[in-house]
């Protein structure tokens, strides 16, 4: 798909500013009404996911040059899929898709942001965007695990870049990987874990993400993984829908390790240790969540007409079967644990901040974005934070630091 | 046209460098408008690339305020540098763009807050980007509720934002119009007055006194889209709320549905053999003032709002529609007890039984029926009925009168759109008039939907369906249509209308001698 197929899609925007909310039937307050971190930091209709359709459908008709000012409007936005969310729930139309199709359209032409190109080189050099150089697994030093280049395992632990090469976070990959071996699992890991190419897809550098993808692939092929698990949210997005979009997953299983979880702890065979008196919150991650629904194929076309339909249907993808609950139940199993919730939550969660290249161009609007919703966490009274993805972890953590915040973080 | 630099410095100063752009991609962005534009407000260019263009014709640039202080300034240097202003809210309706080369777009997103909710006398103050849901859910945690435009709970909850602002509880609730209580105004010389108890003992109670009542002057029949200044704090009446301070709804989306319909709450839809019966019981559901919400929804729009897609509402509209005897209305019943709550459905039986009215079953299932209920509660239903189908405004808007003249003229217009239809001009959805009741009756309003798609012969049907809805709205004296804006058509209803026209232009001439609030959804101030 290009920009110019999603023409008929953008033309269906009747502006009505839904994209700026959170669906307006699950609204329980004025505070956290909003769900668009980009137009509610920067008030511009065009920040907006309906300014920027209009915008899409003006670089199609040449309409403007791609100034600094665009690019910068184009690029202030975590492609969190909270506008999409929200238009789709009374529209028929995509709205994440085609804003990631300009990205792709500027890329295309030349016009990119120096600091994500950079970002883009690093993984055409190293075959990682952000961290050291891809390689050593020291993150998983001492653990009795498979490494899958040398004996092939039919579960495969993806630990992510941000896991590998962030000593802070190690702790949390390597307690998942003891997990697994606790439960009998024969999990493997690859010693030169190749990076999936997800972020450089949302920073429109397709080319770049597909061959990145040929790469992982082929290693996860020699694997001999059957099932894959990961640790990491954006990675979880990537190798299970953005693969399965560009017909490269083929049958792995790919799970979310919050679902593996799960799953272990309903077949018995793991269980919580001890009781954790705590009063705790879930932030549900972007990439988890609403973007982590499953791939649906569709192949047909539009039936011209009065109004719009498909042939065959089409069901377009709403957020609706993303990862919820296995965060949930997990938390629900650990006795002494209450969870409460947020008023933005589920599909409609208010973004970490980090996300679409944000973190790296603007990282004062990623940080007012995590501040956002460290405020909300605080409201619900909770004494901790725990979210499900290293990227959503660090930004809540230096949140917390920065303003002196009084919550823990963790991560599963 | 850019602003000159010195111009552009100016607004600069006033609203601050992150607070105005004339940067074309923005501009554009706010130029995308939700329908196709006349050919007046679209350019040559863009016309010949898309055959219909969405696009209106750029302004200078954006500008958002903070606050009126800031307002005031953009107003009075527009007046002093002979420029154009718009303000909007929400900004959705196309009505809002300002007209082109010469204005400056004022977006009062950033002026968000609710002010004050006064519970012991019942209204609320708000500025022009608080919307409706969150107004209305503030005010459910301490039992109080109140009106929202029918575009949707999206848009503005300023009393005087929307056309006429009259929404799903008006049969109850009433009206923006009839709501609006004290005013803060710029006028569109830049002056800032207070109307009603505001301007005298700074009370926000009484939008006609003590004080300037400003009423008729500060809009017409229906707001001036930006043609008399800029509205940027009021207050509006607030009602008894007889729910929960949250309505239990679960599901992820689109399948929102509450986990329970609260006690005291019923919806349920009635067709009815013919229009004349189910006009005979909406008089009477209106003259018993029993009913929270009364909305003659034609079946189309029923299964619009029961589906998630248009796929699903083809399917879910062709199963109705076998269902249903003819005309019908969706009719919401709650009670501050159960006494009250028996005591109306009681009567609701009556009449029904009364007018031969058949309930729709599935309207009766708790789990679609209460999605429904607060679908229509917390309106979100309108994007459903009128955008999803083609991404096109669809809809022509007969406006206020009594109930017999408005569901005439509806009637009527219907008429014709069936034409359209057989002609295969507009989608095939039963042709139906859309009308509803405000203040149990006192007012009535009808709409008719339609919907189709940007093809010339389609566009050509739309355009004859327009000009004959005008016809006989001059014909039927069904009072000035919500459709009335601009020098064109005031200049066809004026003269059936008291020369209703006449005035407004010399109401305009004395608040807008430079012409500085766009006028081009409003009337110019050309002498007659």
């Amino acid at each position: 798909m290009a920009l110019e197929d999603y023409r008929r899609n953008m033309e269906m925007c009747c502006r009505c500013s839904c994209c700026k909310f959170i669906p307006l039937e699950r609204l329980e307050g004025y505070r956290y009404a909003h769900v668009c971190p980009s137009v509610a930091r920067y008030n511009f209709h065009a920040y907006s996911g309906g300014g920027r359709i209009g915008m899409g459908v003006g670089m199609l008709e040449r309409r403007f040059e791609y100034s600094d000012t665009f690019l910068k409007v184009l690029y202030d936005c975590q492609m969190c899929g909270g506008c999409d969310v929200s238009c789709k729930y009374a529209m028929d139309m995509d709205v994440l898709d085609p804003i990631n199709e300009m990205r792709i359209a500027c890329v295309g032409s030349g016009r990119t942001l120096p600091v994500l190109d950079r970002l883009r080189d690093n993984l055409r050099k190293t075959g990682v965007m952000v961290g050291k150089r891809a390689g050593l697994s020291e993150w998983a030093a001492g653990l009795d695990v498979t490494e899958v280049s040398e004996k092939k395992a039919k579960v495969v632990y993806h630990a992510g870049c941000r896991a590998r090469f962030d000593e802070e976070q190690w702790k949390v990959s390597r307690a998942a990987l003891a997990l697994l071996k606790r439960a009998g699992i024969d999990v493997g890991i690859a010693r030169e874990e190749l990076c999936c190419g997800g972020r450089a897809y949302e920073m429109g550098y397709r080319e770049d993400f597909l061959t990145q993808a040929e790469k992982k692939m082929d290693q996860l092929r020699k694997s001999g993984a059957e099932t894959l698990v990961t640790g990491c949210a954006d990675c979880f997005h990537t190798l299970s829908v953005l693969y399965d979009r560009f017909a490269m997953k083929g049958d792995m299983e790919v799970l979310h390790i919050t679902e593996y979880l799960n799953r272990l702890i309903k077949e018995g065979r793991i269980e919580p240790a001890r009781k954790v008196e705590a009063k705790v919150v879930y932030h549900d991650p972007c990439h988890l969540g609403r973007l982590g629904e499953p791939y649906v194929p569709w192949e047909g076309k539009e039936i011209p007409g009065h109004i719009r339909l498909f042939d065959p249907p089409k069901e377009l993808r709403r957020g609706t079967h993303g990862v919820y609950e296995p965060p949930r139940e997990i938390l629900r199993s650990i006795p002494g644990i209450k969870l409460v919730e947020m008023e933005r939550r589920r599909e409609y969660a208010w973004c970490c901040g980090a996300g679409g290249g944000v973190e790296e161009s603007n990282p004062a609007f990623a940080a007012w974005t995590a501040k956002e919703r460290m405020d909300e966490a605080i409201s619900t009274g909770a004494d901790a934070l725990v979210t499900a993805c290293s990227g959503c972890e660090r930004s809540f953590r230096a949140s917390a630091e920065k303003n002196g915040m009084p919550m823990k973080i963790f991560r599963r | 046209m850019a602003l000159e630099k010195g111009i552009y410095r100016a607004f600069e100063d006033i609203v601050g460098p992150d607070n105005i752009s004339e940067e074309p991609a923005i501009l554009d962005a706010y130029a995308w408008t939700g329908i196709v534009q006349k050919e007046k407000n679209s350019t040559p260019a863009a016309r010949k690339q898309t055959g219909f263009q969405r696009f209106a014709v750029r302004c200078e640039a954006i500008l958002l305020p903070g606050e009126t202080k800031e307002v005031q300034s953009i107003v009075r240097l527009c007046n002093k540098r002979g420029l154009r202003f718009k303000a909007f809210s929400t900004g959705w309706i196309g009505g809002n763009i300002p007209s082109g080369p010469g204005a400056v777009q004022i977006d009062l997103r950033r002026m968000n807050r609710i002010l004050e909710i006064n519970e012991k006398n019942m209204y609320a103050v708000v500025e022009p980007y608080v919307i409706g849901a969150q107004l209305q859910a503030e005010l459910m945690k301490v039992g109080l509720n109140c009106n929202i435009t029918g575009g949707g709970s999206q848009t503005s909850a300023l009393p005087i934002a929307a056309h006429w602002g009259t929404g799903h509880a008006a049969h109850s609730i009433s009206n923006g119009e009839r709501n609006l209580l004290a005013l803060e105004w710029v006028s569109p010389e830049g002056d800032i007055v207070r109307t009603g108890s505001l301007g005298s003992i700074d009370e926000w109670f009484c939008g006609d006194g003590p004080g300037p009542s400003l009423r008729g002057i500060v809009r017409g029949s229906i707001t001036p889209f930006g043609g008399m200044g800029v509205y940027t704090k009021a207050a509006t009446k607030v009602y008894y709320w007889p729910g929960p301070s949250m309505f239990p709804v679960e599901g992820v989306s689109p399948r929102y549905k509450p986990a329970e319909i609260p006690p005291c709450f019923m919806i349920r839809y009635f067709s009815f053999p013919s229009m004349e019966s189910r006009a005979e019981a909406m008089r009477q559901i209106s003259e018993s003032e029993i009913a929270f919400e009364l909305m003659g929804f034609p079946i189309p729009m029923i299964a619009s709002n029961m589906a998630t897609s248009n796929q699903e509402e083809r399917e879910i509209f062709a199963r109705l529609t076998k269902e249903v005897r003819g005309p019908g209305f969706v009719v919401i019943i709650t009670g501050s007890s159960q006494r009250e709550f028996s005591y109306r459905t009681k009567v609701l039986k009556e009449i029904i039984e009364a007018t031969d009215g058949t309930s729709l079953r599935a309207m009766e299932d708790p789990e679609i029926g209460g999605a429904q209920m607060w679908r229509f509660i917390r309106p979100t239903a309108s994007i459903r009925e009128t955008f999803r189908a083609t991404g096109d405004h669809s809809g022509v808007f007969p406006g206020h009168n009594e109930f017999a003249p408005v569901v005439r003229l509806a009637r009527d217009i219907a008429i014709v759109k069936k034409e359209l239809q057989e002609k295969g001009l507009l989608l095939d959805d039963g042709a139906e008039a859309f009308p509803w009741t405000e203040e149990y009756g006192n007012l009535s309003h009808a709409e008719v939907l339609y919907r189709f798609s940007a093809s010339p012969a389609s566009f050509e049907g739309v355009r004859h369906l327009n000009e004959e809805s005008v016809k006989l709205a001059v014909k039927e004296r069904a009072g000035v249509p919500f459709f009335v804006t601009g020098d064109e058509l005031h200049d066809v209803f004026g003269p059936v209308a008291s020369n209703y026209h006449v005035w407004l232009r010399r109401i305009k001439k004395a608040f807008d001698p430079n012409g500085a609030a766009d006028s081009a959804s409003y009337i110019t101030a050309r002498d007659e």
